[in-house]
């Protein structure tokens, strides 16, 4: 099961109410994953600073772990807007600042600390529990923006927490975000070919594997689109999939059409959930909705 | 007319209701607001009309025996598998395994089928006004699948009886599946369903291609075995 939802705003000059549209259709699919919700939210432009989310774990003492990193990066220049929301702590640093050097500064800190999205302006927010939940902890229906993404789970082959649900972040690629329906079969020896190359895996999560695959093609040159396509190619199973970059909504559907997933563009906007029942839950109005075709991928930009 | 007004209420309360309002009498019906809801007027067994104004989600008028069931807009998975009889209308599109397994009827869909469509169908009929998804018509053991636009991969798999007319391009055929040109009987059978149930699409003189079983896996023989090793 689990339940995906895309949605991109074509106008509104990146204020619109993303959350409060990402959450309602969230809603409508919360029984098809009652394990987690999440979604990865694009906030409006800014100015070229990083917004850096970290995990500081799933339960202890969250304040003491939050000193912990703000005092680490006090040796980092240009970090500001340090807060602790939920389980995460977030900031923000200025756009010279090596992300590398800072993420592996804060994880070698606590092996519960993870940086869970990073980039000009993705904000990634998720926790186990319902799309209530979500929004009782972090208020995610007054995030406004330009698009985003979200994911109820139902486990199937990996654990229960924070990091295992969705969306994933790809781990060093600014800005890059993804939503996973499906199973991707030749999980085990894409993760053993990327591990042999250095690549580190954050959970047991096939999921995981789709953001890792869609960061190396982007950073090797590829469009989303193109990189959208490779994937049908390489990446084997039943899957639905939508990946967000900073300017990007897109989707693929694997090659059996095994998985569902529908979608609807207007004047105004574009909607793609696992069901309609999403869609029409959250937008009102007169629109046409249908599913999306074997192999079909669709990207739009601004 | 009896009217239904969705709400907030889930679909066990609307489906019990649909069939209050039959066993009360009516013969016609709209449900306001389905909301894309699954399962919405399953295994109605009686001759009555039902307008969903709206969309409906999974498995709509599944089981169906007699009813004339019509969707304003888009269906889910699904719709009307297994029907026996009677007529589902899709003003908008289907989503994958619309009329899966029908044994009577007939299935209309204005709009475009996802994938699956009409798979493992032992009867009836239908009839697709745009294009349709892979692998339509998989396993037909019976019945009639006209797509009068274009059909997508692997169309017509391992198929038994079910006759397939395709009046756009076939993006691919699956296994055994062989093209004909219809007979004059085929044509004129063609041309009164499309008048009866889909006239914007019924276009004079439009070629339509006709795809029936090759037979050749119908019965065991080992000396073709090659034709086995890719069909399975």
């Amino acid at each position: 099961m689990c339940g995906i939802v895309g949605f991109f705003a074509k106008d509104g000059g990146g204020q619109a109410e993303i959350g409060q549209t990402i959450l309602g259709m969230l809603r409508a699919l919360g029984c098809r994953g009652p394990d987690s919700a999440g979604v990865a939210l694009y906030g409006p432009p800014d100015d070229g600073r990083f917004v850096v989310r970290v995990k500081l774990g799933d339960d202890g003492d969250l304040e003491s772990r939050a000193h912990q990193i703000s005092s680490r990066l006090e040796s980092f220049n240009g970090v500001s807007h340090f807060s602790t929301i939920g389980a995460y702590a977030r900031f923000l640093v200025a756009g010279e600042t090596d992300l590398q050097q800072l993420t592996a500064a804060i994880e070698s800190l606590d092996k519960d600390f993870e940086v869970v999205s990073m980039g000009r302006r993705l904000e990634i927010v998720k926790q186990t529990g319902s799309p209530d939940n979500l929004e009782k902890t972090y208020c995610v229906s007054r995030m406004k923006g330009t698009h985003g993404v979200g994911h109820t789970r139902l486990s199937t082959e990996s654990r229960v927490d924070l990091s295992h649900s969705q969306p994933f972040w790809s781990h060093g690629f600014p800005d890059l975000a993804i939503v996973h329906n499906g199973h991707i079969t030749n999980y085990h020896q894409l993760r053993r070919r990327y591990e042999q190359h250095g690549v580190r895996f954050y959970t047991e999560n096939d999921s995981e594997v789709v953001a890792i695959y869609l960061s190396e093609q982007i950073s090797k040159g590829a469009t989303l689109r193109e990189a959208l396509e490779r994937m049908l190619r390489d990446l084997d199973g039943s899957y639905s999939c939508l990946a967000a970059t900073e300017r990007e909504l897109g989707f693929v559907k694997d090659t059996f059409a095994l998985k569902p997933l529908v979608m609807t563009e207007t004047n105004e906007f574009v909607a793609v959930a696992t069901e309609e029942i999403a869609i029409r839950a959250a937008l009102p109005g007169q629109y046409s909705v249908r599913e999306a075709q074997v192999r079909e991928l669709r990207v739009w930009q601004r | 007319m009896a009217e239904i007004a969705c709400g907030s209420r889930d679909t066990r309360e609307i489906n019990a209701e649909i069939k209050r309002t039959i066993a009360a009498g009516d013969r016609d019906i709209v449900v306001k607001d389905p909301g894309a809801r699954h399962n919405l007027g399953v295994a109605v067994l009686a001759p009555v009309r039902i307008r969903f104004a709206g969309s409906v989600g999974y498995y709509c008028a599944g089981m169906s025996d007699g009813p004339h069931i019509e969707i304003d807009e888009s269906a889910g998975w699904g719709l009307a598998e297994s029907m026996m009889s009677g007529e589902i209308v899709v003003r908008g599109s289907a989503g994958n395994g619309a009329a899966a397994a029908i044994r009577g009827g007939t299935v209309v869909i204005h709009g475009d089928a996802a994938a699956r469509l009409g798979v493992s169908m032992k009867g009836g009929a239908v009839l697709v006004a745009g294009n349709c998804g892979y692998m339509a018509g998989f396993m037909g053991q019976k019945g009639a699948l006209v797509v009068c636009g274009d059909v997508g991969d692997a169309f017509a798999d391992s198929m038994y009886e079910t006759v397939c007319f395709v009046g756009g391009r076939i993006g691919g055929l699956g296994t055994d599946a062989v093209v004909e040109s219809p007979s004059k009987e085929d044509a004129a059978w063609l041309d009164a369903r499309l008048a009866q149930h889909l006239p914007e699409a019924r276009k004079r003189g439009q070629d339509f291609q006709k795809i029936v079983a090759g037979r050749k896996l119908w019965n065991f023989d080992k000396r073709e075995w090659k034709v086995w090793q890719e069909a399975l």
